[in-house]
């Protein structure tokens, strides 16, 4: 029987996280569709997706295996590291130092290199761009099965954290397939704020098991350490703003 | 090889964006991992550092960058 007050947090960083990949990756599929016609495109989808399943599948059980501490200890470094790296970014974004992720601008981009790519060449055209959707898909869904793998091994969660990414999976497609064009008004770099900031307590909660460490409310700590992530995430945004407010402007 | 030149671009990225963090963070979680050696309240000791060591790291990231970009 899952409980879901411990559940609730994986499934939920799961399915945001994946909602800001999928997104990504869409843009390119879309770029690939555009250019060269749906059947590359989804074919290497297809293949990228086949991919993620059999390495999720193969590393997953493989960590349910390993002894439990030493498991807590890397995969709860890797997430840290992981989930501090996209608060980090997520704050310079915010601050306006670094530039927002511009989906519109991605796909003008990717359709132009597609293009040329697909000048006079010898291999068939096909072959390219659906490869270029297959590296897409596939290179964007690795943080999507880390981030699964990571949240749910070792605390019987594997499944829900899956679901919660193929769900989110479902979504974005649901709502590229309708709208048929670059998801751009989606808050990408609030949902890596939100995302850096549980997958960094994740990573936090995590490593401290793995070095004996017995948090005061166990589970319940999670939610502190996120709150504390939030807000220093919160108050360097403001911060790195004031420190190069040329870069902002 | 492009696609592996890729998947291995992609998953250094995901760990090495910011060495100073990457370092810096495990840099704590081995002064943690001594703290937790110490007798009571080692567990407690090793927590606080891990948790305040990785916000500390954080910022000081975060600042860095945004002075380097002024």
């Amino acid at each position: 029987m899952i409980d879901w007050t411990t559940a609730a947090p994986a499934v939920s960083a799961a399915f945001l996280a994946s909602i800001v990949e999928v997104v990504e990756a869409f843009t390119i599929v879309l770029a690939v569709g555009t250019v060269r016609g749906w059947r590359p495109a989804i074919l290497g989808t297809a293949a990228a997706l086949a991919t993620l399943v059999v390495l999720t599948l193969a590393l997953g059980p493989l960590l349910e295996r390993a002894p439990i501490h030493a498991m807590q200890l890397v995969i709860g470094v890797l997430l840290l590291v992981f989930g501090m790296s996209w608060l980090r970014k997520a704050v310079l974004r915010a601050a306006g130092v670094i530039a927002l992720h511009d989906e519109a601008a991605a796909f003008v981009a990717e359709t132009a290199a597609l293009r040329q790519d697909l000048a006079p060449r010898s291999a068939p055209k096909d072959w390219i761009a659906g490869l270029a959707a297959y590296k897409a898909v596939l290179l964007e869904g690795f943080e999507v099965v880390f981030i699964v793998i990571a949240v749910g091994a070792g605390r019987g969660l594997l499944g829900p954290a899956a679901l919660g990414a193929g769900a989110a999976c479902a979504l974005v497609l649901m709502i590229g397939a309708i709208a048929h064009r670059p998801l751009a008004r989606v808050p990408e770099n609030t949902l890596k704020f939100g995302v850096g900031v549980m997958l960094a307590a994740f990573g936090v909660f995590w490593t401290g098991e793995g070095l004996g460490v017995d948090w005061p409310g166990h589970d319940l700590a999670l939610f502190a350490f996120a709150a504390l992530f939030l807000l220093t995430g919160l108050v360097s945004v403001r911060a790195a703003r004031a420190l190069a407010p040329e870069a902002a402007s | 090889m492009s696609v592996f030149r890729a998947v291995v671009a992609e998953l250094t990225g995901m760990f090495l964006s910011d060495a100073r963090l990457t370092f810096g963070a495990i840099a704590v979680v081995a002064l943690a991992a001594l703290a937790a050696e110490i007798p009571d309240p080692g567990h407690l000791a090793a927590g606080a550092v891990l948790l305040l060591g990785c916000v500390g790291v954080l910022v000081v990231a975060i600042m860095a960058t945004a002075r380097r970009r002024r």
